[in-house]
């Protein structure tokens, strides 16, 4: 051990190199980890721009350049991967235990970095172990006793609270893993071997850095965490603390999981800033695979949340279809169960909802579902859509193929019609096309493009100036991908909220307490959420689910599974209603004839009604 | 002593069996929830196949009942066993122990309305078989008004996995031709069409109304289930349903529309068989000991079950149920 | 083709020792109802496309039973997959698989 002969001087500097040269064998494993990590990240940063479409390319270059999009990029990703704030809204605790780890680390290192750019500027040139020297920094200097300042000691200090936030999220991690009910999930993850590796390494990284640094504190000096622990170690083993091993330990500890990192699902720590960047520039998914959703199944953390929130997961032999393993057999190569797995899906997309990445797994699989389904033949030159006569400046309403299988729902919506005197045409009273969404659930992208330009010049033909519809699933659709330039499109809720605020319809209320189901399409697909509960507090009492929001719970009766079979479907639709009735309502009410149906189908013991019947029925 | 028996439910089979055990000259307590006994069968007008009127049947059958000590307005709360009898309380207030239970708790009608798209309850002018038989009874019903074209939609709620009912009513389809050809009676200038998925006209005299329907009233088979009704401004219905013979979609304007609502397990029943711990199938009617020699007993010692509570069946069927039982409580409770 | 001044027509028999049972086989596998069908014709009466050209599931599924591969294909080809047959199918068959299985196993 060289122990600098140096007299303590105020005269002298602050912090003096301790190990000439500032390199010891023990930064090998780490730098190796590093450079490796470095390496495979580099590749397969230029694999995912690589296979981008030109334009896509385009648009992320030029999101880099507009400023709202690049404070946007700051904000989420520092809000996303060092806050986490998605997961802090939903589970406090798992929330505090991701800030913790990421947040903390995040600021070691930036803390260690303005340390040594401060007290050692020179060791931040790559020739002079800028990769380690940051790292490793309280290995290779000596503090001076006798030159002490309040700089210094505060960064002693930062560093020690640091460490101590860090330490204390692994520690509920550690906890985690045994109990993770406690921390608010009822199913989790099984990690596989590599993950474990990465997962024990990065365990062992900040409890060993404290011991390292504790080991090395009564030279390279410390603060309330690392100098009572030296005087501790000192007391236990003597003066001479033989510290090298611990720094090895460390090193080794950090070098392990770089190395293991691209083969894990931790590599969400550093996919996830991509796929936020990527996000905001408006790239969509393009391919299962490739691209775009490369970046999304890397920055998928595996966390598992998405299996809490899977309407499948009542029956325990469908966890196997959540989103979680659909990603993990993607990054696995494994077709067979991808297909499987991406066809039963319901796309009620609560698990991109839920999930803390913003990982939209119900998009690649429409994609993979593409992949199959796309080319298979379809004619529909046979097709025709009337133009409906008179609809210049007027309402058209059009009802869509599942609600002419709940006529109560139209009844109502033109009851509604009338008792507001509004003028308006019904566009597919005789049946009509459907609206493409279906065919884009199942991947027949070219089909549905068919279908939209059939409806679109039709209602662009009619001249009317607002459209009011009364499934969502068609809303979708119409508002995505209709391009109906001038003419406002509506939820029929939307439009009842509307002619009630507007005084144009007065609602009555009633002595009768609901529940309000948030259809999937209506509520996450669209992000109505308010209009529906306005008009149902209007005729009565609104009582909470169990779940409701965007964490509502799928009928069970979506268009979105192209394989679960009715028994599977009653049962989600059984798990849907016991959310529902968990306040004992006198009544359910939703707003999507699929629903509807689906849930009067099951005998739920309370009626089943739509928002069109109240509004029609408690309107004077 | 005499012994006691208790008869629960009082339609033809509670009635029939009740007679018998009388007769037999035990004392016979007959539970009925309702304020009338008879069942469906007091709320049907006439009986296929021959249409002879429901209520001499019903009044035949109470007329037997002796000196059955009748209990109406009487829902069982609890039904236990205590030892080898049975011990039942009634929400009247009255409880018996007895030596003997027999379930005669029949079936429920399907609400028709669960169907959404055949618009039960919606529109103005969707009636079910019952409501058929009530507007014969009472000869009024509002959504009935001199109608010329008349659709009669067979399986509704039945055959129909989506309405939780895998199984075939069995009576629908003869009530449906005998409310066809009563209907095109009542309307003549009417035209009748009869919408089906199979016909089933299993019994002796079934064919022969089937055929009469053809060749007196012109009732128009067609061979389609309707699977969408509409209703225009003017009040009239519109219906879809596949031609399937002719592999052609049709639509046809109707100004009444009569669901052939089917037979599900009664409710109470159920709850009555839940107290005793009696299983009851997937389908939800009460199990029997066996199917083909043990169709009135179960699996507990003492306890029967005659007529529709097992399975829908006919009225002769479910007399015939009852007779059987009573004979069957008779060998056990002398042995 | 030289003019006899006569055709002979196929007979109109439907053979079903010619049918490949092999490919009703992986289809019923694919999707039994192929053979929970009870040809009740509620998808064909409700199929919004129907109104335009025929197009029937039911017919579809008998077509593939009598070994008439390209009827079946031609009866769904208008199909836009709006799931209406799915809701109303009194035996459960989830069409919509039904019709992708068979697009897939003959154009696939």
């Amino acid at each position: 051990m060289t122990v600098p002969f140096l007299i303590s001087q105020v005269s002298s500097p602050e912090i003096i190199d301790r190990i000439p040269g500032a390199y010891d064998h023990f930064v090998l494993p780490f730098c190796i980890g590093m450079v490796f990590c470095l390496c495979w990240l580099g590749v397969g940063l230029v694999r995912v721009l690589a296979n981008l479409s030109s334009s896509d390319r385009k648009d992320l270059l030029l999101s880099f350049l507009n400023p709202k999009i690049l404070w946007k990029d700051i904000k989420d990703i520092f809000c996303d991967c060092l806050l986490h704030l998605k997961i802090w809204q939903r589970k406090p605790l798992l929330g505090y235990m991701h800030s913790a780890i990421a947040l903390g680390w995040f600021l070691l290192i930036v803390l260690g970095h303005l340390e040594v750019w401060l007290f050692a500027p020179r060791h931040l040139y790559l020739d002079n172990g800028a990769l380690f020297y940051p790292i490793f920094y309280r290995y290779f200097i000596w503090m001076n006793p006798g030159h002490t300042t309040l700089r210094g000691s505060l960064f002693f200090f930062l560093m020690d609270l640091c460490l101590l936030y860090v330490l204390s999220g692994i520690a509920l991690a550690v906890f985690k893993r045994f109990r993770s009910k406690l921390l608010g999930m009822k199913h989790t993850t099984k990690p596989s071997l590599m993950d474990r590796v990465a997962l024990y390494s990065l365990w062992g990284i900040f409890p060993l850095r404290l011991l390292a640094e504790s080991f090395t504190a009564d030279l390279a000096g410390g603060s309330f965490l690392t100098l009572p622990a030296n005087a501790l170690l000192r007391y236990l083993f003597g003066e001479n603390l033989y510290f090298l091993p611990w720094w090895w330990a460390y090193s080794i500890c950090l070098g392990l999981f770089f190395v293991s990192l691209p083969f894990t699902r931790y590599m969400h720590i550093l996919t996830e800033p991509l796929l936020i960047v990527m996000r905001n520039a408006g790239i969509k998914v393009r391919h299962p695979r490739k691209g775009f959703a490369e970046a999304e199944i890397y920055a998928c953390s595996s966390c598992g949340l998405c299996l809490d929130a899977c309407p499948m997961n009542v029956q325990k032999k469908n966890l196997r279809f959540s989103s979680v393993y659909f990603i993990r057999f993607l990054r696995r190569h494994n077709e067979k169960k991808i297909n499987r797995i991406a066809d039963k899906c319901l796309q009620c997309g609560k698990c991109l909802a839920l999930c803390p990445v913003g990982v939209d797994s119900p998009a690649i699989r429409r994609r993979q579902r593409a992949a199959g389904n796309d080319p298979l033949p379809f004619d529909y030159s046979a097709l025709k859509s009337p133009v409906p006569a008179g609809g210049e400046g007027k309402v058209m309403y059009f009802a869509g193929c599942m609600s002419h299988l709940t006529p109560r729902i139209i009844k109502a919506v033109l009851e509604v019609f009338r008792k507001a005197g509004e003028e308006f045409v019904f566009a597919d009273e005789d049946g009509g096309i459907c609206c493409g969404r279906p065919l884009m659930l199942a991947g027949k992208d070219r089909a549905a493009r068919e279908v939209i330009e059939a409806n679109r010049k039709m209602i662009l033909e009619s001249g009317c100036t607002t459209l009011v519809l009364s499934c969502p699933i068609c809303l979708k659709v119409f508002r995505e991908e209709y391009n109906l330039d001038g003419i406002e499109i509506l939820h029929y809720t939307e439009y009842m909220d509307r002619l009630a605020s507007r005084g144009r319809i007065i609602i009555d209320r009633k002595a009768v307490s609901y529940v309000y189901h948030d259809p999937c399409e209506l509520g996450r697909g669209c992000g109505i959420y308010d209009a529906p509960r306005r008009l149902v507090e209007a005729s009565g009492e609104l009582r909470k689910a169990g779940k409701e929001g965007d964490e509502s719970v799928c009928c069970g009766g979506s268009l979105g599974s192209l394989t679960l079979n009715y028994e599977d479907r009653g049962k989600i639709t059984a798990g849907a209603l016991e959310n529902l009735l968990a306040n004992n309502p006198d009544r359910i009410v939703t707003a999507c004839p699929l629903c509807l149906k689906t849930f009067s189908d099951a005998t739920p013991g309370v009626p089943v009604v739509d928002i069109a019947e109240l509004v029609a029925g408690d309107t004077v | 002593m005499a012994k006691n028996i208790i008869v629960i439910g009082g339609g033809p089979a509670g009635l029939e069996a009740s007679a018998r055990l009388d007769a037999l000259g035990y004392t016979v307590f007959l539970v009925e929830r309702d304020n009338h006994l008879g069942g469906h069968l007091a709320l049907w007008d006439r009986l296929f196949p021959s249409g002879d009127p429901a209520e001499p049947v019903l009044r035949g059958l109470v007329s037997k009942t002796g000196s059955t000590k009748i209990l109406l307005e009487s829902e069982v709360q609890t039904l236990n066993r205590l030892g080898k009898s049975f011990r039942i309380s009634l929400s009247s207030g009255v409880s018996v122990i007895a030596d003997a239970v027999l379930l005669t708790t029949g079936f429920d009608l399907f609400d028709a309305s669960k169907k959404e798209e055949y618009g039960y309850g919606i529109y103005d002018h969707v009636v079910t078989n019952a409501d058929i038989e009530s507007y014969f009874r009472t000869g009024k019903d509002p959504r009935i008004d001199n109608p010329e074209r008349i659709g009669i939609v067979h399986c509704v709620g039945s055959r129909d996995e989506k309405a939780g009912c895998r199984n075939c009513s069995k009576v629908c389809c003869a009530t449906a031709v005998k409310q066809a050809c009563e209907l095109k009676a009542k309307f003549p200038k009417a035209k009748v069409y009869c919408f089906y998925m199979d016909l089933r006209m299993f019994g002796r005299g079934y064919e022969d109304l089937y055929l009469k329907a053809q060749k007196e009233y012109g009732v128009r088979f067609i061979r389609g289930r309707v699977s969408e009704v509409s209703e225009k401004i003017d009040k009239t219905l519109q219906v879809k349903a596949e031609d399937t013979l002719s592999s052609t979609p049709l639509k046809v304007s109707l100004d009444l529309l009569v669901l052939m609502a089917g037979m599900r397990p009664s409710k109470s029943g159920s709850k009555v068989a839940k107290m005793i711990r009696l299983d009851t199938g997937e389908d939800g009617y009460l199990s029997v000991a066996d199917g083909f020699t043990g169709m009135q007993a179960t699996t507990i010692p003492g306890l029967f079950v005659a007529g529709a509570a097992t399975g829908p069946k006919t009225l002769p069927e479910t007399l015939a149920e009852a007779r059987a039982a009573s004979a069957l409580i008779h060998d056990y409770l002398k042995g | 083709m030289i003019d006899f001044g006569f055709h002979i027509t196929p007979s109109g028999t439907l053979n079903l020792d010619d049918v490949d049972q092999k490919t009703v086989d992986t289809l019923s596998r694919a999707d039994y109802g192929f053979r929970t069908c009870i040809a009740c014709g509620s998808c064909t009466a409700s199929c919004p496309a129907g109104v335009f050209s025929e197009t029937s599931v039911r017919q579809a599924i008998l077509s593939v039973l009598n070994g008439k591969d390209e009827k079946a294909l031609r009866l769904l080809s208008s199909c836009m997959l709006c799931g209406k047959c799915l809701m109303v199918c009194p035996r459960g068959i989830n069409t919509r698989h039904l019709i992708l299985s068979l697009q897939k196993q003959f154009e696939g």
